[in-house]
């Protein structure tokens, strides 16, 4: 019975250092970074009014992206590593096709004038890119992605008055709680 | 700063120092010449060979966070599974800074499989008695 309770310890060992590999490319200082853009953003788009919050939030995506990417590079080079390394590539590649679906169906729905999905849409469709980014990270991230598609269903189901807040409560509130806690749960283990 | 869990070691030595799987001969877990393969077993060997079977390459540095152990203590770790060409170390130089980068060879993804196999059939054999 020792010896296999010593071979399922093992087994966690594996599991574990598996894990710890994963991990390398998920620095919890980016999502702090795009977080706090996210926080800004809600507070801009709150006083910018309905007309033009939309706007002020799609203005602040490629900050936040350029942003998020900065910090990440920077970790990177802390680690010694190029900010294309295999894991890296493999994180953006499993992001990528539901940010890009994203942006395709944002201009449709611009176009179209359906304004009253498009935060819903955006939501989602970040949720499902965590989710299937996190294949290559963290499990936490999937969570991280659940919760996000949890809000795109609220913003489909409430008025539109009360996007900006799942906005904020999302791409602000979510990420400062993602990286605080990745942050906290490295220095523990240091 | 990212997140990065150490991976936690399992009780890799029984009462007298010795590795408590180890004393479980299996056919499974033999190296390629027969005998035990004493370089996998090792916790913190086992750690590099586990974590690069997910990542195609690691630095020193990812390694050594990832372990939390002296540079001297990974590089002898490192240095024994490259002789055994379980890993190939590439050196290179970003700016002055000196930089080595692992990767598995199959030789020791196999011996990776191997070992996993003996942990499985040792988890098997205990709960088919």
């Amino acid at each position: 019975m020792e010896m296999d309770t010593h071979a399922q310890a093992t087994l966690r060992y594996i599991r574990s250092s598996m894990d710890a590999a994963a991990l390398v490319a998920t620095p919890g200082s980016a999502g702090i970074a795009i977080g706090l853009v996210g926080v800004i953003t809600a507070l801009l788009a709150a006083g910018a009014g309905r007309a033009h919050s939309l706007a002020v939030w799609i203005s602040a995506a490629p900050l936040a992206s350029l942003l998020g990417a900065t910090v990440m590079a920077r970790q990177q080079r802390l680690l010694g590593r190029t900010l294309f390394g295999p894991s890296v590539r493999r994180f953006v590649l499993c992001l990528a096709p539901a940010l890009l679906v994203g942006a395709v169906l944002t201009t449709a729905d611009l176009y179209d004038g359906n304004l009253h999905v498009i935060a819903g849409t955006w939501l989602l469709l970040y949720g499902c890119a965590l989710m299937a980014a996190s294949a290559t990270t963290i499990g936490l991230v999937a969570w991280l992605g659940g919760l996000f598609v949890f809000l795109g269903i609220a913003a489909l189901l409430l008025p539109v008055s009360a996007h900006n807040l799942i906005l904020g409560v999302g791409f602000g509130g979510l990420h400062l709680l993602f990286g605080t806690y990745l942050i906290g749960r490295a220095s523990h283990e240091c | 700063m990212s997140a990065k869990p150490k991976a936690h070691a399992p009780e890799t030595t029984g009462p007298r120092g010795r590795p408590r799987l180890a004393s479980s001969a299996h056919p499974g877990s033999e190296s390629e010449d027969g005998t035990f393969d004493r370089l996998v077993y090792e916790r913190v060997r086992l750690g590099i060979m586990s974590a690069l079977a997910v990542q195609d390459e690691l630095t020193f540095s990812e390694l050594k966070s990832m372990f939390d152990v002296s540079d001297g203590n990974l590089s002898a770790h490192a240095r024994k599974l490259e002789e055994a060409k379980y890993l190939t170390c590439t050196k290179s130089f970003e700016g002055r800074r000196p930089k080595s980068v692992y990767r598995l060879t199959a030789k020791g993804r196999a011996a990776l499989t191997r070992y996993l196999d003996h942990v499985e059939a040792v988890i098997k054999a205990t709960r088919g008695r």
